[in-house]
């Protein structure tokens, strides 16, 4: 029940009579009301220091400590008040979120002491207002962190637990290198062969000085071939290894498979299988020479070893939009230059400005600065657009970069405020959903406990126990009356969802088995009548039409609509679906009728119980249907 | 009071900034938008006043004390002393949970707003307690009555009943036993005509419904339910 609202309890209980008339059933009794004390002042004492309000004030709000009956354990005879031994400063807000309705969070305040405060008087913080509400989970948030920084920081040099089995201690050992030292090793291991590795990929080409036969220098690759490739075999083994024993102790192996560093460490390793596999085929030869090339793919295996080289590929990838600007920018601008040059230059003679895409190379080499030298501009409008072009390169390309890179500590925080937030929602959200949720919970475990309110404790328990401290039982009596009052209007009961999904699989179990065998003894005049009705609506919501015969198919298909439907919200809605779907079934129901008096075995109570127990004209519609048929 | 020459002040400030800026065409938008803004603000910041304590005494049958308790809790919730029709169906809606107590909050305020202006003030609401919870009998008819009369036209046809009837049994909401038909309205509403339409002419009168309601044991009872609600 949202705080508050019990002042507008009176106004609700009376606008009830508007349901008196129609109502269908006699009302049950209203709760046994205590004598009404009068609304006083009530004096408390927080520390010495005296705060005053009126009772009904605090008992706006019946499942918070100052609300409830628990303040009696406050009382102070000898001076008439209320004594808290807490601090004033923060009860001041306390007592303010009584008064106006919202909780504000003073940036002053240490979190830790605030929070304490609201958990003593039973106050969620999900009540505090908009204005302080992203403030208060903002420096939650830090202090968390803060206390699991320590707590990470003791546990990493903790033990393993010894009930790991050797899979996680495996994996743990890969993603944490620091936890044991055989995983150091393995990680100096294979980062000492990646490095090996790619220094041979760079040495193998340096040329070695000459041989006897050649009159130029070859390389030291071609020289200590037989080297070079054991070097390189070595290094494969390792990194296959490596490779499957990752796979092996992967929690989730597709999304292993699927993940960045595996791509990387296939990429590296698969040229050499290739090269095993196509070493006779001439034909293939240059092919495998660029595969060769994927090799150096080896280095970004680095990034398993180094934190900062995973956090560049992620901005990289964050503020991929950012880039793409800049490029197409820097396109634009290239072809306007370089279509401008070629065209200054054309007339003179002898220039390397031979085509548009020529003069790309040059209009690079000027922008950003470089100024090789190999292409210049001869004529005088040719060098005047030189230099316009260097001038603008220098704009076009400065002034993106800061941009980007604001862009990047502006996506960067964005993306984790935004994330932040909504995550913050959803709780926040399923927190108040679950305070509703368990006020409504509390009216069900109230009838089924059969007990009347004096005994609310029952109702409280069930009712979210980690959100509230204690109900008022009063305005709980009043409330659940209010509501038994609503069922015998429309004669009908509040049950919970798993009651209602459960009912609703019985009847559609019920169908379906008397469907089968009762296709014979239906009416044609009911079918006619309502599998017009059921035809119309067969078209939409059915995820897999069945058109098979006549009634088989379509009580198919509405068991498929019960199962795959799980209407989670109240809206109007979903609320008409689902009463769309309670009317096929009802249209059932006639046929049911008519198969239950013929059969002698009824395998499903909850239609019969309808009919026995439901309200008069309910059985009097049946029984109509009946005698039609 | 004097918050209006303070805006006209800085409005005329803001004028004159304006024309001072030659390139201010979007910025006048929305400066007037935002002029549109505080002059809504400083509209629904107009306080409503209730009569003095002795009228509202005469008028209703509560006595001072608790015309006192009821005024400090109705300010609580709506400061500025009126309620609108959302902020009424949220607070109605707070008690049914499970099910979508708005069209009969949407009934219940027009059966409040008497004088149809949109906004339920102290008096309405005070005048509707007064009456449901310390009425005649005659008078918690007339005003059910009233409440199913949805065009106040002194009759009650069978589609406004429907309409109420559906309002009632959506705030039940779905998860009910046993389950709701889609048929329930309409056979509830079938039920009251035949117990209230004594000529047969497809309308309710308010005699036929005071008579009936009068002849009837269990509306009675049931009627005297909430006298010490307050």
């Amino acid at each position: 029940m949202a705080a508050g609202v019990a002042a507008w309890l009176p106004f609700a209980r009376a606008a009830a009579i508007g349901w008196m008339p129609v109502a269908s059933t006699p009302m049950p009794a209203p709760p046994r009301e205590k004598r009404r004390t009068q609304d006083g002042l009530i004096i408390l004492n927080v520390s010495g220091t005296k705060f005053q309000t009126w009772r009904n004030t605090l008992e706006r709000y019946p499942d918070t400590l100052l609300g409830s009956t628990e303040r009696d354990f406050f009382f102070h005879e000898e001076t008439n008040e209320y004594f808290f031994d807490r601090d004033p400063d923060i009860f001041r807000h306390i007592l303010n979120f009584y008064r106006t309705g919202k909780l504000h969070y003073p940036r002053h305040e240490c979190i830790s002491a605030y929070d304490e405060e609201l958990a003593f008087f039973g106050i969620i913080p999900e009540i505090i207002g908009d204005c302080c509400y992203e403030e208060y989970k903002d420096r939650r948030r830090e202090n968390a962190e803060r206390i699991q920084d320590d707590e990470d920081n003791d546990n990493n040099n903790d033990l393993v637990t010894p009930d790991m089995t050797m899979r996680e201690s495996m994996w743990r050992a890969f993603e944490n290198p620091h936890t044991s030292t055989m995983a150091l090793v393995f990680y100096y291991v294979t980062g000492f062969f990646i490095a090996v590795s790619v220094m041979a990929n760079v040495v193998e080409t340096v040329p070695c000085g000459s041989s006897l036969n050649r009159a130029k220098d070859i390389s030291c690759g071609e020289r200590y071939a037989l080297a070079f490739f054991c070097l390189d075999t070595a290094c494969v083994m390792i990194f296959t290894i490596e490779y499957l024993l990752r796979l092996i102790a992967a929690p989730s192996r597709y999304k292993f498979v699927k993940s960045v560093m595996s791509i990387i460490d296939v990429v590296a390793i698969m040229p050499y299988y290739i090269g095993l596999v196509m070493t006779d085929n001439e034909d293939v030869s240059g092919a495998f020479v660029t595969l060769r090339v994927f090799r150096v793919f080896r280095i970004f295996k680095f990034s398993r070893h180094s934190a900062g080289l995973r956090i560049l590929g992620y901005t990289l990838k964050s503020c991929a939009s950012e880039l793409g600007f800049l490029l197409f920018s820097l396109t634009m601008a290239i072809i306007i230059f370089a279509t401008v040059m070629f065209y200054a230059e054309k007339g003179s003679t002898a220039s390397k400005f031979t085509s548009i895409p020529a003069a790309f190379w040059y209009t690079i080499v000027t922008m950003t600065t470089l100024g090789y030298g190999d292409m210049v501009p001869k004529t005088i409008v040719g060098k005047i657009f030189g230099s316009i072009c260097s001038l603008s390169g220098v704009l076009v390309i400065a002034l993106p970069v800061p941009v980007i890179v604001s862009n990047f500590s502006r996506i960067y925080h964005q993306s984790q405020r935004a994330e932040k937030r909504r995550a913050q929602k959803k709780t926040r959200l399923a927190r108040i959903r679950a305070a509703k949720r368990g006020g409504a919970s509390a009216y069900l475990q109230y009838k089924r406990n059969g007990l009347p309110s004096d005994a609310p404790d029952e109702a409280s328990k069930e009712a979210g126990q980690a959100l509230v401290s204690k109900v008022n039982p009063t305005f709980e009596s009043q409330h659940h009356h209010l509501l038994h009052c609503l069922e015998r209007t429309t004669n009908h009961e509040f049950v919970d969802e798993q009651t209602y999904e459960t009912s609703c699989m019985e009847m559609t179990l019920a169908n379906q088995t008397r469907s089968r065998s009762s296709s014979v003894s239906s009416s044609p005049h009911g079918l006619s009548s309502c599998c017009s009705r059921r035809n119309k609506r067969k078209s939409f919501h059915v995820p897999n039409s069945t058109t098979g015969g006549g009634r088989h198919g379509s009580v198919q298909e509405l068991s498929t609509i019960q199962i795959q439907e799980r209407p989670l919200s109240n809206s109007r809605s979903s609320l008409n679906a689902k009463l769309e779907e309670t009317a096929q079934l009802n249209c059932d129901q006639p046929f049911i009728t008519a198969a239950i008096i013929s059969m002698p075995t009824p395998p499903v109570t909850t239609p019969e119980g309808d009919e026995s127990a439901g309200s008069p004209d309910y059985s009097q519609s049946n029984i109509v249907r009946v005698s039609a048929l | 009071g004097f918050i209006y020459p303070q805006s006209s002040n800085k409005r005329g400030l803001k004028a004159q900034l304006r024309k001072l800026i030659p390139c201010s065409g979007g910025r006048r938008a929305s400066a007037r938008t935002q002029n549109s803004v505080e002059d809504e603000l400083e509209l629904s910041a107009v306080r409503h006043r209730p009569e003095g304590l002795e009228q509202l005494e005469a008028q209703t049958r509560f006595t001072r004390k608790e015309l006192q308790v009821l005024y400090r809790g109705f300010k609580n919730e709506c400061p500025s002393g009126v309620v609108n029709e959302d902020t009424f169906k949220d607070i109605y809606s707070q008690f049914f949970p499970q099910g979508d107590a708005s069209t009969y909050a949407h009934f219940l305020f027009n059966a409040f707003d008497t004088d149809h202006n949109g906004s339920v003030s102290f008096e309405d609401f005070v005048m509707g307690l007064s009456i449901l919870l310390r009425g005649s009998v005659q008078e918690k008819l007339n005003w059910a009555f009233n409440l199913y009369d949805i065009n106040k036209d002194g009759y009650i046809t069978k589609e406004e009943m429907l309409d109420i009837m559906k309002a009632i049994y959506d705030m039940m909401g779905k998860c009910t036993y046993p389950i709701l038909k889609e048929e329930a309205p309409r056979q509830h509403v079938e039920i009251f005509f035949q117990k209230m339409d004594k000529n047969k002419d497809g309308v309710v009168t308010i005699d036929e419904f005071i008579d009936c309601c009068q002849n009837d044991e269990n509306i009675m009872r049931s009627m005297q339910l909430f006298e010490n609600v307050i």
